[in-house]
Parts: C-alpha cells; structure tokens; sequence
C-alpha cells in the first residue's frame, strides 16, 4: 500500500483543479470579430423598443428631481492616499460581470460595490441621488422615466459614456451568447422600450407602474459600446479575462492581476466623478490590494500581524473569542472595535418545507414541525444572544414587513399535539414518534451551509425531544443550491440575499405558477395532474389560488398603501401555511481594524449591510506609522469598543 | 487455547513476543479495541443502572424511557444526570449509576450560557474539555475513534479480499488473463484515490441513514484502493507456484481452489501479514483526511478528522481540541506502527542481519 498516498494527493488536486483552461481555443479567439453590424440590425428589428427622438419630443411639463438636497455621504476630513489590504477568499474566476461564473464574490469590486448607475438610493434616507444621471423625471402616463446623462461621465479610458452605451447596455443583456437566462429575461420582460432624445438624454419605459418606477430605471448601469465591439457566439471565452472599463473610482491593471493569488484595484486619478457631490468623500484609498487567503482561521492570524487592515466580525466565536474587548491589540487600541445596528431586507434564514413531498404536504405536520424546532436556543446559545429571531420570511421592509406577526415558539406539547393529529402517536425505542403502521416522523433537514452545519446539530437534537427526527445532510454550496432548485429536499436551511427594496417579491416565492405546471383549473380547484416545477425559487412549493390572486393585485398595483395591506395580508397566509419555519436575523454588522483605518463620525448608514460598502474609510499614514513604532515599543492608545446604535430595533 | 498452528508460525509468534515494544504495542491496541468495543457502559449520556421505586432498569443497551416513567414531567428521553440530581435531592432509595463520562457525543452540554469551547474540567466531568459546540470531547474521541477503527478493519478486509483474489488468480492461471489484468490494474491504479473518494461520495445522494452512508463511503475507498496488492499476491503465487510441491500436488489430482487455498495462500500468508497493519494506518488517515476537508463521514457523525478541523480553526482559543485529536491520532498510528515493525521482522526469514 501507499501509505502516504492521501497526504501528497491533496496538492496535486488543488493544481490540477487550477488547470481549467484550454490552449487550443486560443488560436480561434485571436480573430477579430465586429459586432457593429449585428447590433444595428437588432435595433432596427425592434423599431417599438429601440426609438431615436428629436430634444423636441420630450414633454414639457416633466417634473425633474436631481437628489441634490440630500446629505453627503462620507466625510470631509477623508484623506486620499495609501494602500489597504483585503483578503478574498477565492479568486474569481472570471472578469466579466455577466455570464456563467460572474455571479461570484468578487463582483462586488468591480460591479456591485464600485461601479455607478444612473442613480443610487442614499443609504440613510432611501431617496435617490445622481450617479451617472444629473436628473430624472416620471411621467407616470407613458410609464416612462426620463433621464438626463451626466455630460462629464466617461469610462476609465476616457471616452464619453453617452446614449449609445446604454442602447447597447439592452443588446448584451438581451443577447443569447451571455448565456445568462436571468438576465435576458429581466431585460426582456422588465422593460418596454428605451428612447435617445440625444446622446446625453434618454427615456426607459416599463410595463407597470410601481411606488418605486424610478428604481429599476435608475438602477441601470451601461456596458461600455467601444470595449464589446467583439461580442458574438465566443462572449465567455473571448472576454473571460479582459478588463472592461468602468465608471468607477477603481481600475485593475494588466500586470496587477496574478491568477490564482492576488488583483490590486488602483484609484484612478482622473476619475470624473472624483469631485461631485456624494462621490468626492468616498473611494478614498489609493491601491486596494486583494489577497486569497481561502480559510477564515488564517484570515484571522493575518489581521493580527497587520497584514490586511480590516476584518468582518460578525461570527459570534471572532467577536467574542478570539478577538475579545480584552485581547491586547484591543485594550492597546492598536485595533478598534464596531458594531453597527442597520436597518435593511433581512435575508430569511430558516427551514424552507418542501410541500410537495408527502407527509410534509400536511398542514399538521408543518405546524409541528414550527413547534419542534428550537430556533431560539440556537440564538441564545450559539449566537449568544446576538442574532434575533425572524418573525416572517419578509422582515425588514418597513412597513411592508408585518407588524405583528411573531415565529410559532419552541413548544413540545403542543408539536406532540399536532403530530398526533396527523396520527404520529407512538413513541419508537429511539423516542422517535411512529404511525401505527410504522411509519417514522423522519425527514432529512439539508443545507449548503457548511460554516454553519452545527446549527443544524443543535435543532436535531431539541427536535428529537418532540419526537421528530432530521436526518442531516450538509452540502457543499452548489450542490446544496441545486436540491432545492431541483426541488428534491425536505426541509432545507438556507436564505435568499436581497437587495436594498422599497417593498418584498412574492411571485418569485409563493406564486404557484413557480410550484407547478398549471397548479389550479379554471375555478381555483388543485389540478390533480400538475407536475411539480423546478429551478424556481418557490421552495416549498407554495401553491394557494387565493395567494396567486393577491400576488397578482400587488404585482399591478402603484397605491403604496394597497400594497402594504396586500403584503401583510399575503404574509398572514403564508405563516398560516406554515411552510416556512423562520430561524434568525442579524440586526448589525460588526468588524474590527487597525488604528489607521478612519471612518466618518457617524462610521455607517441605516440601510448599509456592511462597513466597507459604500468606501467611505480612509487609510491614515501618520497614524499607521505612529501605531506600528508604538506597537513596537509598548506604548498603548485608549482602547476603542464602538456601538452605534442609532438604528436598532 | 489450542491451535494448530505449524512449527514455523509458532517460531514467528514467540519471536513477536520477544520484540517487547511491538509486542506491548499490540496488548495496548488490542485491550484498546475491547474497551472501545463496549463503549457504551463508559461514555454515554444514558444511565447504567437506574433504581426506581423497588424495580431496576438497565438503560444503556435497552430503549428508550421517557422522563415520565421516572417521575419527570416530560415524556422524551430521560436526561439521567438530570434524573441523578434530583433523585439524590430527594434523598429517597432511588438511585442512578452514570457512566465515567456521562455525556454521548452528540448533545450541546454547555456549563455555561452559550455554546463554546470549554477547557478540560474535573469538576464537570468534561475531561478533556468541550468542543465548539460544547460536544463532550472525549465521548467524540472515544466513539471516533471506534468508528476509525471498525472502518479501518472493514477496509482492510475488503481489500485483502479482493486483493488475495485477484492477485492469486493472475499469478496461478498466468497467461493472458494475467496479462489484461494487470493492463486494467494499471489504468484503475492511475485514477487519483482520494479525487475519486471525494467525485464519487458528493454525487452519491445522501438522504440515506447514517450507516449506509457511511458504507457507501467504505465501498467507494476500496474500490479505488485494491490494486496495490495484487501486485505481491501476483509475484508470490508465481512463485509458489513453479515449487516442486505445488506441481505434486496437481500431479495427484488436486482441484484449482484446493491447490490455492491450501498450499499457496498459507505460504504466502507472511507476505500479507507483514502489510496488515500499514494498511490499517493508511485507512485511518484518509478517513481522518477526508473528514478534515468535509468529504468523509456525515454530519454530525464523531470523528477524527473533524476534530482536527475544528482544533486547526480554534489553535489560540481553545488548544485543548486540537491536542486531544492530534495526540490520539499519533497515539493510533505510532501503535498500530509499532506493531506492523514489529511483525515484519519477526516474519523475516533472515534472522540475523547487518542492517538491524
């Protein structure tokens, strides 16, 4: 035998697993392609959805907003200059920002996080302010937004960001060879028709309107024309390693692009936007240096030796332990501690019940199961009391979210008391509830959560207790993603991300047409051969005729206080289903940094769901020198534990 | 006990006897896997002998009882320290008998508030601390290390099985079944095991209970790990096989299997033995190296390697995982290793040699 076989595998794996690209299909990527042709002809074949206009045609009586009331963010004692170091936990792998693949962690640097809009919501106040647009106007009759373009905006290398790009923002996005379903679907559906009045003057038009109309529209962001001139069948390949230009702050050089290791993003010197008002504060670091370090323990240890300058706290163990208020570095105040109470959409961590499979598809089952399970141990006692517990599967909306429904609490008597109604009475030797025809009260409770997999283990053991019993099953990410989508699991803890929203999606979760291929006949009656839908994000199979019927009401509605009640009357119904066992939200965001790293006064914002987000932090090099040789010397600062409160519950 | 066992494996045996340090080596593992054999009656959760009202219960290897059969107002299983506690409170005849380590390796027992790692602690009976979770780390060792153990025997076995087989097969027909064989042992050795282990077991679908996932993981590992020793079964039979008694014993007439059963497979036995136990250390650590990178046992299965795992994220604060999971691996392998030296050279035809 080999004894050490194992042991030397490893490596080879990880270099093999490295070696995904193909020398052979170079040769054909090196031919120019030029798409001009192609995307003219696109434009003239939707004559309805791409429309040129004279500046004579636009109405006269539009009421323009410019956000220019709102207050800054960031702040004036911001100084530019030096060079922070982050850790990221894999390298991408991919530079496009749409596509397979792109959808990654990264994207936040060089899209999400980074790169401007039209316009952006303020993060305290909600309201918008002028990213690449100076101002916007809806007229609600037409359902259109009219946007004027910053005629300062250019892209990173310096040519003029104009109507064209946005023309063509629709092309790409609507284009097969992204190979992104999602997104040609969104750019299909969500809109109607774009218009150029001049280059530096557009209109969107969208099928409904919405209290928000002007988000989606503001929302856009332009694809560079002039950089996707070669765009055609080979999109993944062809641009999976080529820096696009960006409207942001941060450009990524050639040379500073190490695959597999490290990517610096450089501040560009000539950013346009670099002295307008909400930008001009913000950005201010000069060289943000990005390192894979893929475990969180070795993340940790290169904090400690200073090697990255911040890091997210937001585990119970890192916040408590292993970097406590009385560590040294801490009580030295070489590294500052914050927490930060946000307001903003809570992603809904919690068991999403699949009802589709039998047992699960009774109503006292699910109930039981809400009784069963001990979120709130998981809380007090693996969260320590930090998290809290989620009352529906929409919180966080304001007054979208409901105002009074609560999560079913842990309670064996009364779970006991549902089993037994759906005929669970009888104890097994393992204490497990059995019918009388023995059948178990068994299910397999999976996850892609592996970070969190003893959560899962505390809920087995309470849930045992009532006599149920979870057969766990973690999975690697993907594959966890991919069971729900295929909708093959029980019980699954995971949660959606969503972003900042005036008001929660029901279609996408509980719209029936998302569960099943025709759910009901003509007269709301369950059709008894509908065949279950997957790759939707309906995970439990949700399928009432009342809820389509309200999801569609608050789908076409624009009266904000109609679909408020909608949403509240929609979440009733949703938690008297009980398919959804709520679990926990984290109502902040915490981390710590070196001395050296300054944040505004205030530190963050209502709506922000992390520190460095909205890059409003600076590195100071005074104090980084000051700190280094005082740590050298032992001398310490006044320790600094900050909690900003302001915006908790 | 009477065994009928040849002059030369009698000679080979008090040999290994004499070789003190793989001797004693072998009388630890072995009183080791006779303890862990009942591990039940010293770490566990459940009672070993509950009194109650005049009758005796002997909860460790019978069902469950729930806590109102003992006066309690639950009616899922009976926490028996708990029971303990109020019974000794009570100051009645009842009684309750824990176990040395009265905890199993899956409840959260936390001293404290919350969930975290606990040093080693006479006081509440974790002596070797807690883990992330506040799992009792010994009781997690003890039943880790009986499932690394069982699993290393079944593995072994298994590739012996099919290694003995196949190998002696090749060598006694020879010819051209030896031939493509051995160009198939080839291509299969080349697959990377532990790429194959780690392909294989995430496609597998895992709703499964936990022992059969835990045998479909065993089947994966010998199926990728057999062929190594067909290649000395191959060569011995060779051997064995052009020896003048060999051909006597075809020559009156003896079958194909008696021929291997009988005469070659005991000549060759000392070849194999010599392996057993390296293969046994190769079988604990690639289940500890699977477990370590999350692709072996399932949750919330106790294991070596999870252990580790979870010592390697914790080293500043909480040592004490990390050093109960690193010091009973070293303690298995160094075992198990010492025996393996120790029978390699008591097997040795050469007595006397240089390089001792």
């Amino acid at each position: 035998m080999n004894r050490c076989s194992p042991f030397l595998l490893i490596p080879l794996l990880l270099i093999l697993s490295g070696c995904n690209e193909s020398d052979s299909k170079k040769s054909n990527l090196e031919e120019p392609i030029d798409n001009t042709q192609e995307v003219a002809d696109y434009y003239a074949a939707y004559p309805d959805f791409f429309q040129i206009r004279s500046l004579t045609d636009v109405p006269a009586n539009l009421h323009w907003q410019d956000g220019s009331d709102l207050p800054e963010i960031g702040s004036p004692d911001a100084k530019k200059g030096g060079s922070e170091y982050v850790r990221i936990q894999d390298f991408p792998r991919t530079l496009r920002t749409v596509g397979p693949d792109s959808n990654g962690s990264f994207r936040r640097w060089i899209l999400d996080d980074t790169a401007m809009s039209l316009g952006h919501r303020h993060p305290d106040l909600m309201d918008f302010f002028p990213g690449l647009a100076t101002a916007w106007a809806v007229d609600a009759k037409t359902k259109t937004v009219f946007v004027k373009l910053d005629p300062d905006a250019h892209w990173s290398d310096g040519v003029a960001i104009t109507a064209d790009d946005y023309f063509f923002t629709f092309w790409l996005n609507r284009s097969p060879y992204i190979t992104a379903p999602w997104y040609n679907n969104y750019y299909n559906t969500q809109f109607t028709g774009i218009t150029k009045y001049s280059d530096y003057l557009i209109a969107v038009t969208i099928p409904e309107l919405k209290p928000d109309t002007d988000a989606k529209v503001l929302g856009l962001s332009p694809l560079p024309r002039h950089f996707y001139r070669q765009v055609g069948s080979d999109f993944i390949e062809r641009y999976q390693w080529r820096i696009a230009p960006t409207t942001g702050a941060y450009v990524i050089h050639e040379k500073d692009l190490k695959k597999g290791r490290s990517v610096r993003l450089s501040r560009n010197p000539q950013w346009w936007a670099g002295n307008k008002k909400q930008w001009r504060y913000r950005y201010n670091v000069d060289a943000i240096n990005l390192t894979v370090i893929r475990d969180t323990p070795k993340e940790f240890e290169a904090f400690k030796r200073g090697d990255i300058d911040q890091i997210s706290l937001n585990l119970a163990e890192y916040w408590h332990e292993k970097l406590p208020d009385n560590d040294p570095d801490v009580a030295a105040g070489y590294i500052e501690k914050k927490v930060f109470y946000n307001q903003k959409p809570r992603p809904p961590y919690g068991l999403w019940i699949n009802t589709s499979q039998p047992m699960l598809d009774d109503l006292n089952i699910r109930l039981g199961i809400q009784s069963a399970t001990h979120w709130q141990l998981v809380i007090d006692k693996f969260f320590r009391g930090d998290y809290q517990r989620l009352a529906t599967a929409n919180d966080g909306y304001g007054k979208f979210s409901h105002p009074s429904l609560k999560a079913r609490q842990f309670d064996i008597k009364l779970a006991l008391d549902y089993f037994a109604k759906a005929g669970f009475k009888q104890r097994n030797s393992k204490g497990i509830l059995e019918r009388s025809d023995g059948t178990r009260l068994s299910f397999t409770l999976s996850s892609g959560y592996e970070s969190l997999k003893d959560v899962l283990t505390i809920l087995k053991e309470e849930a045992a207790k009532a006599g149920l019993e979870y057969r766990i099953e973690v999975l690697d990410g993907t594959s966890g993603w991919k069971k729900v989508q295929e909708k093959q699991h029980d019980l699954h803890f995971s949660a959606f991300g969503y972003a900042l929203e005036l008001y929660p999606r029901f279609w996408e979760t509980y719209h029936s047409s998302n569960a099943y291929d025709q759910a009901f006949d003509d007269l709301g009656n369950p059709n008894p051969d509908r065949k279950l839908k997957t790759q939707t994000n309906n995970l439990e199979a949700f399928a009432q005729y009342e809820m389509d019927q309200l999801i569609n009401a608050y789908r076409r509605s624009s009266e904000e206080q109609e679909m408020v009640n909608l949403a509240h009357k929609m979440s009733e119904i949703h938690h008297a289903n009980g398919s959804f066992v709520p679990g926990f939200y984290q109502g902040f965001f915490r981390m710590g940094h070196w001395r050296w790293v300054r944040y505004p006064e205030n530190f963050s914002h209502k709506h922000a769901s992390s520190a460095t987000q909205l890059f409003v932090h600076w590195i100071d090099q005074d104090l980084k020198t000051q700190t280094q040789f005082a740590k050298q010397q032992g001398t310490a600062f006044a320790a600094s534990v900050r909690v900003y409160d302001r915006f908790r519950n | 006990m009477h065994l009928n066992l040849n002059p030369q494996t009698r000679k080979r045996l008090q040999r290994f006897r004499k070789i003190r340090l793989g001797y004693f080596s072998f009388l630890t593992l072995a009183s080791l896997v006779a303890l862990l054999c009942f591990a039940e009656l010293l770490v566990n959760s459940r009672a070993l002998i509950v009194h109650y009202q005049g009758e005796t219960y002997f909860p460790t290897y019978s069902g469950f009882y729930s806590g109102n059969k003992f006066g309690l107002d639950y009616s899922y299983q009976v926490n028996y320290r708990q029971l303990a506690a109020v019974f000794a409170k009570e100051q009645s005849s009842n009684w309750v008998l824990m176990p040395l380590v009265p905890y199993n390796p899956y409840e959260n027992h936390s001293p404290g508030s919350v969930f975290k790692p606990e040093p080693p602690s006479f006081q509440t009976q974790h002596y070797l601390g807690t883990d992330t979770t506040s799992r009792d780390i010994l009781a997690r060792l003890v039943y880790g290390t009986r499932t690394a153990l069982l699993f290393a025997f079944a593995f072994m076995i298994c590739v012996y099985f099919i290694g003995i087989l196949v190998g002696c097969s090749m060598g006694y027909f020879g010819g051209v079944f030896d031939l493509i064989f051995q160009r198939l042992i080839e291509i299969w050795s080349n697959v990377p095991f532990l790429y194959m282990v780690i392909i294989v077991f995430s496609i597998i679908p895992s709703d499964a209970s936990i022992p059969a996932r835990i045998s479909i993981l065993l089947m994966v590992m010998v199926l990728f790990s057999w062929t190594s020793m067909t290649y000395y079964m191959r060569t011995e039979t060779y051997k064995e096989k052009s020896r003048d008694y060999i051909a006597a014993a075809r020559v009156i007439g003896a079958s194909t299997m008696r021929v291997i059963s009988k005469h070659i497979l005991p000549n060759v036995l000392a070849t194999l033995v010599t392996f057993m136990p390296f293969t046994i250390v190769s079988a604990i650590a690639a289940i500890t190296a699977l477990d370590f990178l999350g692709f072996g046992l399932p949750v919330p299965t106790p294991s070596l390697g999870e252990l580790l795992k979870q010592g390697t994220a914790n080293l500043r604060t909480a040592p004490w995982i990390v050093i109960s999971a690193f010091g009973t691996l070293v303690a298995l392998l160094t075992l198990v290793t010492f025996i393996g030296e120790a029978v390699r050279e008591s097997f040795d035809p050469k007595k006397f040699t240089i390089y001792r």
